[in-house]
């Protein structure tokens, strides 16, 4: 049975705990700082540092070396990483370290990372490269708003289940670069935009935030997306994505005539 | 005198040449607009403003018209950070996280109309005197610094990387430390500056160039900010404005000498290498606390206290510009994303920068601090209602803007996957309280500090004499040694133990 210390902890009760907590995550932030460190201690060994001789010719000396100043920083590192763990060990780090309670193992916050990493990593690496910008876009914008506005758990889920499924869509069926240019990508995700879309103005009836995530999703990636490739002629993601290509045709072939006089 | 004059002449020729331009107020409007947008909406900072503009308008405009978007948008964040901050009681940016301590309070008393006025001529005045700093100290610090050789240059790099470490830490000292040596080991990445040794590229081309600095700056502020942020949270309860904005001349002159005084300090923190607007807040507030009449009624909706802090913060910005202009270690994290975009329009901010581009700097500040002086008075309602959007609206849309400012920025598609990678382990760097503003400076700093510290030990033939023999660098190494000892409880613990013995 829980005290009532527990359910209610003093302010100087729940710092300690974070502290506590804190000192836990140091413990393997440490170590994997060190794992770090020797790995690119390992890896400096491989730079010429004492002035080797390289297909017969002789290097620089120790001290214009490439190796001297990596060698140092991860020397240092590696040292600050041994403090850091002493300091954890010393203030009970080591003892909650194995344990979820010890390290603020939060089920609600792990979900809602992990979720949200999937949706930037299948946007970024899966998506972006390869489905036109204003669609992938538009699709990133629903899945969040839509999972994390009210913060509910199945919401969040849905979202990073739908931008997972296009990413990992696009990613396996079109990974080599020579591959991108493909549009059945582009079609599953408008379709799974529009479904989600859809879904989301229905479960959300009556609501303004419904009404208006479908408006910023639309409008924000088409008006950035233009006025990066227009505005200040720099170059965009997938040029030649659905609809992306199909603006440029007519900004070029329709518009720009028009108000160059020819 | 007559280098005060040239310098006048000058700074006057490069604000009359913005000041005829027309497209230097499209420019200016936009910029403040947009960052007393970005201060103002709780989840976006200063820092991400710069960066996400760095990535728009870096190169993409003449290097003038990008200078007026970035500080426009610097000094406009710095300032909006005071309407959640007075209003929410949730501060806008860390910048202001004291204007809170008083702001509110002032506010729920029915005063809120009169601690926004005060607040943004406080704010205005503030930049100014940090702008008027940067003039004068920014030519004397140049002429100074032609002295400058590798020696003090390399130990000058390794100063502002461990200052900003040892200031910025919320919990141990040495996580600051560590962030910055994670940003020197980024900037190790790619061909060696000095031999062309390709250097932990694991055979990938894209890595022979090094880490980008945009990718990098946009990982580390602006992708953690949108983890962080995407969650439910009530916004809180926003308290009606009573009360006229337009302040009265009566009470400004009443609180003038706060008003300087928090002025110089703010500019004096900005100088220091990494040390941002939130320290030159806190520090301003706490001696205004200590030296005022009315530091008793600090934290109870004190307007001295107010302004204390929200001066301190704007006038950090001409100070955080010295060190950025005369020896290219930034002032502050959003003078790091500044330098990023000098960076990538090939401006080496340092001894050789063109002095021209000092005096437009100085210039554009003082247009800068106007229009957010005319925009904060006459606007405040505008930006009243941006506090009601929730994180979990605007934050998506940040996301889709940082992911093709990075995209355009020159890299492609490696430089998102850079960003998506930095932003993910500044996330867990933030979650375990390891500052990330030294591990972006160190990014910035890594390669001037690689390049000059092996260069002085190239012209000395190895000797490490060479960082004891020059005064400048003597006393630079001294500095260095003093911060790391000063952590270092076997040499801490006695010194302490004397101080409480005197005290």
């Amino acid at each position: 049975m829980k005290t009532e210390d527990q359910i209610n902890p003093s302010p100087t009760a729940a710092l300690e705990e974070a502290q506590a907590v804190l000192r836990a995550r140091d413990f393997w932030a440490a170590l994997v700082l060190m794992g770090l460190s020797a790995f690119f201690l390992w890896r400096t060994s491989f730079i010429p540092l004492w002035g080797e001789n390289r297909a017969g010719v002789q290097g620089g000396d120790w001290y214009n070396s490439a190796a001297l100043v990596p060698l140092g920083i991860f020397s240092a590192m590696f040292v600050l990483s041994l403090v850091l763990l002493r300091i954890a060990v010393r203030e009970g780090g080591a003892k909650r370290a194995l344990s979820a309670v010890g390290i603020g193992w939060n089920r609600a916050e792990a979900l809602r990372f992990t979720t949200l990493g999937v949706i930037l990593f299948f946007y970024i690496a899966g998506l972006v490269p390869r489905v036109d910008f204003i669609l992938c876009s538009g699709l990133l914008i629903t899945a969040l708003i839509y999972g994390y506005h009210g913060g509910h758990a199945v919401r969040m889920l849905l979202g990073a289940v739908i931008v997972g499924l296009a990413g990992l869509y696009a990613m396996v069926l079109h990974l080599p670069r020579a591959q991108w240019a493909q549009h059945d990508d582009d079609w599953l995700v408008l379709v799974l935009w529009i479904g989600l879309t859809l879904w989301q103005m229905w479960s959300g009836r009556g609501t303004r935030l419904a009404r208006v995530i479908p408006v910023i999703a639309v409008l924000a990636p088409t008006i950035l997306v233009c006025a990066m490739a227009f505005g200040f002629r720099q170059n965009v993601p997938n040029r030649g994505g659905l609809i992306f290509k199909q603006i440029e045709y007519h900004y070029y072939v329709t518009l720009k005539p028009i108000w160059s006089g020819k | 005198m007559d280098f005060i004059l040239s310098q006048l002449a000058g700074f006057g020729s490069a604000f009359t040449a913005l000041v005829v331009d027309p497209l230097t107020y499209v420019y200016l409007v936009t910029s403040v607009f947009l960052g007393i947008t970005f201060g103002a909406l709780p989840g976006l900072t200063a820092t991400l403003a710069v960066t996400i503009l760095t990535g728009f308008f870096g190169n993409k405009i003449p290097l003038d018209y990008s200078m007026i978007a970035l500080l426009g948008a610097y000094v406009g964040a710095i300032y909006g950070g005071s309407y959640p901050s007075i209003l929410l009681n949730i501060p806008g940016t860390a910048a202001s996280a004291a204007t809170a301590m008083d702001g509110h309070p002032l506010a729920k008393a029915g005063r809120g109309g009169e601690a926004l006025g005060l607040t943004t001529t406080a704010s205005f005045i503030g930049t100014l005197i940090g702008t008027v700093a940067l003039l004068i100290f920014v030519w004397v610090l140049l002429l100074i610094s032609k002295n400058i050789a590798s020696p003090e240059k390399a130990l000058l790099a390794l100063f502002g990387i461990l200052l900003s470490g040892t200031l910025m830490s919320e919990d141990l000292v040495i996580k600051g430390w560590i962030a910055g040596l994670i940003g020197l080991a980024m900037a190790m990445v790619g061909m060696d500056p000095l031999l062309s040794e390709p250097r932990y590229t694991f055979g990938w081309s894209y890595m022979l160039s090094g880490f980008q600095v945009v990718p990098v700056l946009m990982g580390a502020f602006a992708v953690p900010q949108i983890i962080e942020g995407l969650r439910h949270l009530e916004v809180g309860k926003l308290v009606a404005l009573q009360g006229r904005i337009l302040p009265n001349l009566a009470a400004v002159k009443r609180h003038m000498p706060t008003i300087t005084r928090s002025g110089v300090i703010g500019t004096g923190v900005g100088a220091l290498p990494g040390v941002g607007e939130d320290v030159a807040g806190w520090v301003s507030y706490g001696v205004g606390k200590t030296v005022s009449k009315d530091g008793k009624s600090f934290g109870k909706g004190s307007l001295e206290g107010l302004l204390s802090s929200e001066t301190a913060n704007n006038a950090c910005i001409g100070g955080a510009l010295i060190p950025l202009l005369v020896l290219g270690i930034p002032g502050s994290p959003p003078a790091a994303a500044l330098m990023g975009a000098f960076k990538i329009n090939n401006v080496i901010p340092g001894p050789t920068i063109d002095p021209a581009i000092i005096l437009r700097v100085v210039a554009i500040m003082v247009l800068a601090s106007f229009t957010m002086w005319i925009l904060g008075l006459f606007t405040a309602r505008i930006f009243i209602k941006i506090l009601r959007i929730p994180q979990t609206v605007f934050l998506p849309v940040v996301m889709v803007l940082t992911a093709i400012g990075s995209f355009s920025v020159g890299g492609g598609i490696n430089d998102l996957y850079l960003m998506l990678g930095v932003g993910f382990v500044a996330y867990f760097m933030n979650l375990m309280k390891y500052p990330i503003a030294p591990l972006v400076i160190g990014v910035i700093l890594g390669g001037l500090f690689d390049e000059t510290f092996r260069r002085a030990l190239f012209l000395s033939d190895g000797s490490l004499g060479v960082f004891v023999s020059r005064p400048g660098a003597a006393v630079l190494l001294a500095l260095n040694v003093a911060l790391i000892a000063a952590q270092i409880p076997m040499i801490r613990h006695p010194f302490q133990r004397r101080r409480r013995k005197e005290a």
